[in-house]
């Protein structure tokens, strides 16, 4: 580790990619889209499990989101990050989901007005949503440990350019001037660091979802 | 072997948002050709999500609401590409020689906006017109009522000479008492109830 330590900033992605991947889908490259959906089907999952009671519905509210936002995709004028318009269309989503449905939008104010850049992950109560079985609870722990496992055992400069990637969000420019290295020398460590934890993932995910994506 | 390592190590840097031209094509379209590459893509970003938030965010089901979602967007139209975008997907794939591949659908950019903007044109020229026939029947009317407030002057009054400048003829006693009296010069007009005095000013230079 550098002496000085790394600023503190929200673990945001750099979201120029995520404005490329619109304007490609944009243009009629669906699959550029549905990468974004992979990005981020998650997050919006456990975004819309905090302001539905009913988790049989959040994943029909998040399949409802990611429709809007295709149709909604030639709007997005990369002026905000693509989370955060996407993050707004799922709350509006699922406000109107419950309103038709006459049922009390159980709406965390708090959760719906915080964060909107993107990390929800910072939200209490952080349990799982969806109608998971243990099995797949238990599955996705076995993830988790697996992946923090992972992290552990990485050389140093690895875990150090993955950590300061993911946990801190700094840009690849930041991490170089931090680490003292090129920029190149970031990308290859961050994408090591990568290859190493999914060698221990991918099987576990393979076995989960099968190859089929 | 090494191409596919390299392919990945390219997919790393498009998940940080790190590449552009021929790099960031042809890594969207190496994903778009392998369920392994998508795959990758997809364990990439779980184990950001994993160390973001130190807690299970992976799910059995990710796979299956891609693929649900992936049937329900077939359905859907492509969304129209703004004019700006297009150029710029354009210059991106021509830069990256990939022109070929990602051809922007340009022709209906605007064309749903065409028939409003014809429409708002053709109205707003039926309305200009409507105001502008207005306004000049309005002057029209103005310039009648002003001609109808003009005062008849007598005949008598008026004297032509040389049939160019009418010469108002006064009494020349009502020019020495207007004279006299030149401190009610306050009011413009001297309204004297005598029988042969119609209007009297002090602004004798001015008639």
């Amino acid at each position: 580790m550098s002496a000085a330590p790394p600023p503190v900033r929200p673990a945001a992605q750099v979201t120029d990619g995520d404005a490329m991947l619109v304007e490609r889908a944009v243009a009629g490259d669906q699959g550029a889209f549905e990468l974004l959906v992979i990005k981020y089907q998650r997050r919006i999952q456990r975004l819309i499990g905090r302001l539905v009671r009913d988790v049989d519905l959040v994943e029909d509210i998040a399949q409802e989101t990611f429709i809007r936002a295709y149709r909604a995709l030639h709007q997005f004028r990369g002026e905000a990050q693509f989370y955060t318009w996407l993050y707004r269309i799922a709350v509006n989503t699922a406000k109107k989901f419950l309103m038709e449905l006459k049922r009390d939008p159980t709406v965390s104010h708090s959760a719906a007005q915080s964060d909107e850049d993107g990390d929800e992950t910072s939200w209490p109560g952080n349990e799982l949503i969806s109608d998971e079985t243990p099995e797949s609870v238990l599955a996705a722990k076995e993830i988790a440990t697996a992946v923090n496992d992972a992290l552990e055992a990485l050389p140093q400069d690895l875990r150090e350019a993955l950590t300061l990637r993911e946990i801190e969000g700094l840009s690849y420019e930041e991490i170089a001037d931090l680490m003292n290295c090129p920029i190149g020398t970031v990308r290859s460590r961050i994408f090591r660091a990568r290859e190493a934890i999914s060698a221990k993932v991918k099987p576990m995910l393979e076995k989960q979802t099968g190859k089929r994506w | 072997m090494r191409e596919a390592e390299n392919n990945r190590e390219l997919l790393s840097a498009l998940a940080d948002g790190q590449l552009r031209g021929a790099e960031f094509a042809h890594t969207v379209q190496w994903l778009g050709e392998t369920d392994d590459a998508r795959l990758t893509w997809h364990a990439y970003h779980l184990v950001g999500d994993v160390l973001r938030s130190g807690e299970t965010m992976a799910s059995d089901r990710d796979a299956a609401f891609v693929r649900r979602l992936k049937l329900s967007l077939q359905r859907e139209a492509v969304p129209t590409l703004p004019f700006s975008a297009t150029d710029s997907i354009a210059a991106h794939a021509e830069n990256s020689g990939a022109a070929g591949l990602y051809e922007p659908k340009r022709g209906s950019a605007n064309q749903s906006r065409f028939g409003w903007q014809l429409a708002a044109g053709l109205a707003s020229l039926a309305v200009m017109s409507i105001m502008a026939w207005q306004v000049g029947d309005w002057r029209n009317q103005g310039a009648a009522a002003q001609l109808a407030q003009v005062p008849v002057q007598p005949a008598t009054q008026q004297v032509a000479s040389g049939a160019q400048t009418p010469i108002m003829i006064r009494d020349p006693r009502l020019d020495s008492l207007l004279a006299a009296h030149r401190q009610f010069g306050g009011t413009s007009a001297l309204q004297m109830p005598a029988g042969f005095v119609r209007n009297a000013t002090f602004e004798g230079a001015a008639r």
